[in-house]
């Protein structure tokens, strides 16, 4: 874990209210792992008080040296406003890399990944760190789901990789209307796959674990809180365990990424 | 830069510097041993304990709200046990003196609570929480009342020979009076103020935005209630006061030792910034030099009005 002012490196529109920042960081980030995250102030602006959590999407490397971190975010509100007003140059606190990420277990082969809207921003990191343990990328499936086609992002990241990719919006837009679940479904049955990985909103999450349940797939999904610190000191960011009633677990620091099987979405 | 002496006392505690962690915001300790050298804290004063585990109360638990915070933490926390055993050791290793922030459901949860921490060498003084707005039993239902406070100070001070630190509650009429009241009923030292009960409310839902529905607000926005509350208090009592409340740079901290406060917590702003902290004493301690002021003592209590 590392506090430091770190330089943006570029901060680019790349569809819609979507950016991707990329930023200097410490070395220590070469040990990051998918999943985990890392949290931003923006200076020293006391109206929006607290620091705000984004996942790692990629990790930036030349010649497998670190060179930085590039996040994938989606301008919502006042705060991703004026991370979008970001330059080249200036200078951004950055906190990380903080909690717990994805467990590519040594057994898988077949790997579905799910993502929903800005769900999918750890899930090019993730893709990135199966290619690198020599897992077959043809044989695993990329589902991504948004609203509209404005809300597809890294379809082709994927494709490049050799990851198939099933879309589905809201509207139609891009690929088949209706919910990433049901796609994820119907392969599920034409051949099971050895784990499923998902990040997006509640609703899909809570979707996708009920889906892996059913089909008894080890299913591993990160989830979104509020959080205030991001290192297990505030403990606000309290989620249900469906294993302990007597404990909450903390998505900061046993999470965010948890096992589906755990957590009472 | 001439040496400047930050040390201060909270009565019978000897402190390096003035700035102490808060309750709540620094978890045990050891969560931001990576990030700053604990051993230039003033003190630390862990998450509040109680006699067993809690849970604390479901989420959402926080919420931001104009230059700062809501919280309903309800408290959670391992349990005094686990902590002597599993946190204790590590915080006891440092140059930094612990605090153990205690609370309970009863004066005799309270007392027994102190008699068990009177027994452990590496625990330097107790703040008793008698303010927390976040559980319904305990906590604030005592810091209202200027005979319940008593009441638990005077409990616990039978049961214990370690320092006495009292956290009072802003949500009071008049904060002298409780002040006043846990002064003479044995505590040693007094820290204020703890959060202030706020709610907010998701127009679109209309739920409220806390499970709890009600939080303790912390940050910033309460620095002027928090300053104008310790000026009124250290006025009140002899013994020494403990400045709280939206500190997040080193002139937020001058104000409160200038009001009368001798040291200050720090809480929500180590959310914000984990180094806070440090920041905050080295901060003291450039403004002094530049002044030519050698004690941080020198400034304490200065108010002119």
């Amino acid at each position: 874990m590392f506090q430091e002012k770190n330089q943006v490196l570029w901060n680019e529109n790349i569809s819609g209210s979507y950016y991707k920042i990329g930023l200097t960081c410490n070395k220590g980030y070469s040990d990051a792992h998918p999943g985990q995250f890392i949290t931003l102030r923006f200076g020293d602006d006391i109206a929006r008080l607290l620091r705000r959590p984004f996942s790692i999407h990629r990790l930036i490397t030349k010649d497998d040296c670190i060179k930085g971190i590039e996040l994938l975010y989606k301008v919502v509100g006042t705060c991703t406003q004026k991370l979008s007003s970001y330059k080249k140059g200036n200078i951004i606190d950055l906190l990380g890399p903080l909690g717990n990420g994805f467990v590519i277990p040594d057994n898988v082969r077949r790997i579905f990944i799910v993502a929903g809207g800005i769900g999918v921003a750890p899930m090019f990191f993730l893709a990135s760190s199966i290619q690198k343990t020599g897992i077959d990328l043809s044989e695993c499936q990329v589902f991504i789901g948004g609203r509209s086609k404005h809300d597809i992002l890294c379809k082709d990241d994927f494709l490049s990789m050799g990851i198939t990719a099933d879309i589905t919006t809201d509207d139609g837009s891009a690929g088949k209307k209706g919910l990433i679940t049901v796609p994820l479904e119907s392969e599920i049955k034409k051949n099971r796959p050895d784990i499923i990985y998902a990040c997006g909103p509640p609703a899909m999450l809570n979707a996708v674990a009920q889906i892996a349940e059913k089909y008894a797939t080890p299913c591993q999904i990160s989830i979104e809180t509020i959080m205030a610190c991001g290192m297990g000191a505030c403990l606000g960011c309290a989620v249900e365990s469906k294993t302990d009633p007597d404990k909450y677990l903390h998505v900061c620091k046993n999470g965010p990424v948890f096992d589906s099987g755990l957590l009472r979405i | 830069m001439k040496h400047i002496d930050l040390q201060t006392d909270i009565g019978k505690i000897k402190l390096k510097n003035p700035v102490i962690t808060a309750s709540g915001t620094f978890g045990y300790g050891r969560e931001f041993e990576e990030l700053i050298d604990l051993n230039r804290l003033g003190a630390i004063i862990v998450k509040g304990l109680s006699l067993k585990p809690a849970k604390g109360n479901p989420p959402p638990r926080i919420v931001e709200t104009s230059c700062g915070m809501l919280n309903a933490i309800g408290l959670e926390n391992i349990g005094i046990e686990a902590f002597i055993k599993q946190k204790l050791p590590f915080l006891e290793q440092l140059s930094t003196p612990t605090l153990v922030n205690i609370y309970g459901k009863s004066v005799e949860e309270y007392a027994d609570l102190a008699a068990r921490i009177d027994e452990v060498e590496g625990i330097a003084g107790i703040e008793i929480n008698i303010s927390c707005p976040n559980v319904k039993t305990g906590g604030i239902a005592f810091g209202v009342d200027p005979e319940s406070a008593a009441e638990v100070v005077r409990a616990v001070r039978t049961r214990t020979t370690k320092p006495l630190m009292v956290k009072l509650s802003p949500n009071v009429t008049d904060i002298t009076e409780i002040a006043r009241s846990a002064e003479d009923a044995g505590a040693d030292s007094l820290s204020l103020i703890n959060t202030i009960t706020g709610m907010a409310i998701d127009i679109e839902t209309r739920h409220p935005k806390l499970a709890n529905i009600t939080g303790g607000l912390s940050g910033p926005a309460i620095k002027p209630v928090a300053l104008r509350m310790v000026w009124q208090v250290a006025q009140t009592v002899k013994i020494p006061v403990i400045g709280i409340g939206g500190i997040m740079k080193a002139e937020d901290a001058l104000e409160f030792l200038i009001a009368g406060a001798v040291a200050v917590q720090v809480g929500t702003a180590n959310f914000v910034n984990p180094c806070s902290t440090i920041e905050i004493t080295e901060g003291i301690e450039a403004f002094l030099a530049e002044r030519k002021i050698s004690s941080v003592r020198d400034i304490i209590g200065t108010l002119e009005v």
